[in-house]
């Protein structure tokens, strides 16, 4: 298993760690009620070493086959995404993240899970030169409503990095405002001892460290996907709902995609609220019926304490997307009630 | 009562311990059940639970109650037959309580036993604790 270049730091300020995506990383400091709230209301720090980095050079008519996004019309310095790999059915490969340093050289960053699969796939589609980054920087996430109080987020745009930048004056490869979590922050890449040194500056300024459990709780209130979880290489763009290509260009899957645009989707993603008090959590695979009739099912719940209830998304039949409406899902051989709800749920 | 810390898991020696991670303290015919420290730190970040009735019946191993974390949702299953006399009210709005203080104010329910017998079932610290090491 992968450990992320962190671990003693984390073990300090007490991280319970645990598998995720073959790495044993932090998932929790203190309990993910604690850090979720301190995200949507204080300032927080992730790591997210597990996820895949690529340095993507060579033709970039060549990437653009390959991603479903245009990127070569984008601005360097410029992130764009999230936009995905799909396959010739228009099925995700992975979803990812790309930053543009010129026109003939991107950043990528992959689900953990895919960083191999992805470095195969972009091989055997194109003459493309890929290097894995991965396991020589350490990805730190800095997010969180105050994150002003700690640094002075307004000197970026949104979406925009820079190349070998500072962050609280130490060297890092790669700063941009950008995140997963709905709030503003920034994201760093640095090199493993430049961002223990921030961690724990970071933690000596009272930014809260987080945890993954609180990424997955802080994730699913926004309606982001997790791979493996909310789509895979049998889900499209069109059924999860998750706008990740450009209609101007060409790419691997987009017949697949404007077939489905013609003649629709048999199940869509939906988002869906249980009742308030009912401290239950469906899980991945547990049937959502309406009327008796199996319609769909859940790919990812959690218990929100923001928003004090469980919240969840899955796939449903179309014809049953109705905001508000009332759907029954099957936990454990019990039926709940739940409502039909859409993202964010803040 | 005393503190045997195995790793970062504490088990106290004077309870009694399931299979399933769940601790016993015997008081004449009434059992007090919880979840271990062990226990409640795999499973994480605890959300909810779903109690027994008080009053319901179960035989030694009967699924009594649902421990629901962020995680997983496991049963909890009743150490000792016996009739539930008492639950953990507290835990319904905040079931944190048990990680916070799973010998504590997070104890689950109450049994009163039918036969003592059973005892022999269960393990004691010294045992629990091998039990925790052989499975880390």
């Amino acid at each position: 298993m992968f450990v992320s270049p962190l671990f003693a730091i984390e073990e300090k300020l007490g991280a319970n760690f645990g598998e995720f995506a073959g790495w044993n990383m932090p998932m929790t400091f203190t309990n993910y009620q604690e850090e979720h709230m301190a995200v949507r209301n204080g300032v927080t720090v992730f790591d997210l070493s597990h996820m895949g980095r690529l340095r993507v050079k060579g033709n970039p008519n060549e990437l653009e086959e390959l991603i479903a996004k245009e990127l070569t019309k984008a601005m360097p310095s410029q992130m764009i995404g999230p936009t995905a790999f799909l396959n010739d059915k228009g099925g995700f490969v992975d979803d990812v993240m790309t930053y543009k340093v010129s026109d003939s050289e991107y950043l990528l960053v992959t689900n953990a899970i895919n960083r191999e699969k992805v470095i195969k796939w972009i091989r055997s589609n194109s003459s493309l030169a890929v290097e894995d980054l991965t396991f020589d920087l350490v990805m730190l996430a800095i997010q969180g409503k105050k994150v002003k109080d700690i640094f002075d987020v307004d000197q970026m745009s949104h979406m925009i990095f820079k190349l070998n930048s500072k962050f609280l004056g130490k060297e890092v490869f790669l700063l941009s405002r950008s995140g997963w979590t709905g709030e503003d922050g920034v994201e760093i890449w640095a090199k493993p001892d430049i961002a223990g040194a921030i961690l724990n500056e970071l933690v000596q300024m009272g930014v809260k460290p987080a945890g993954l459990v609180t990424r997955d709780s802080i994730r699913q209130e926004m309606g982001y996907l997790l791979y493996g979880e909310d789509i895979d290489e049998e889900t499209t763009p069109i059924e999860a709902r998750y706008w990740v290509f450009s209609m101007t260009k060409n790419f691997i899957g987009k017949d697949a995609i404007v077939e489905q645009l013609k003649s629709g989707v048999k199940k869509i993603r939906f988002g869906f609220k249980m009742k308030k008090g009912l401290r239950i959590i469906p899980r991945n695979g547990n049937s959502v019926s309406s009327l008796g009739y199996k319609i769909g099912h859940v790919t990812s719940s959690t218990f929100s304490p923001f928003l004090n209830r469980a919240i969840g998304m899955g796939y449903i039949s179309p014809s049953h997307f109705f905001l508000g409406y009332t759907l029954e899902v099957e936990v454990r051989g019990k039926t709940y009630e739940i409502k039909v709800d859409d993202f964010p749920f803040i | 009562m005393a503190e045997i810390k195995v790793g970062k898991y504490t088990v106290l020696s004077d309870l009694l311990y399931t299979e399933t991670d769940e601790w016993v303290k015997l008081e004449g015919n009434v059992a007090t059940v919880g979840i271990t420290d062990y226990a409640q730190k795999k499973l994480r970040d605890i959300v909810g639970v779903e109690l027994p009735e008080v009053g319901r019946t179960f035989s030694i191993g009967d699924s009594a109650g649902v421990v629901e974390s962020v995680k997983a949702a496991v049963d909890i299953y009743a150490p000792l037959s016996g009739q539930v006399t008492e639950v953990n009210g507290l835990l319904t709005s905040s079931p944190e309580l048990m990680n916070k203080d799973p010998y504590g104010q997070g104890w689950i329910f109450k049994l009163n036993c039918t036969d003592l017998n059973e005892k022999v079932k269960l393990m004691d610290a010294e045992n629990y604790v091998k039990k925790i090491q052989k499975g880390e």
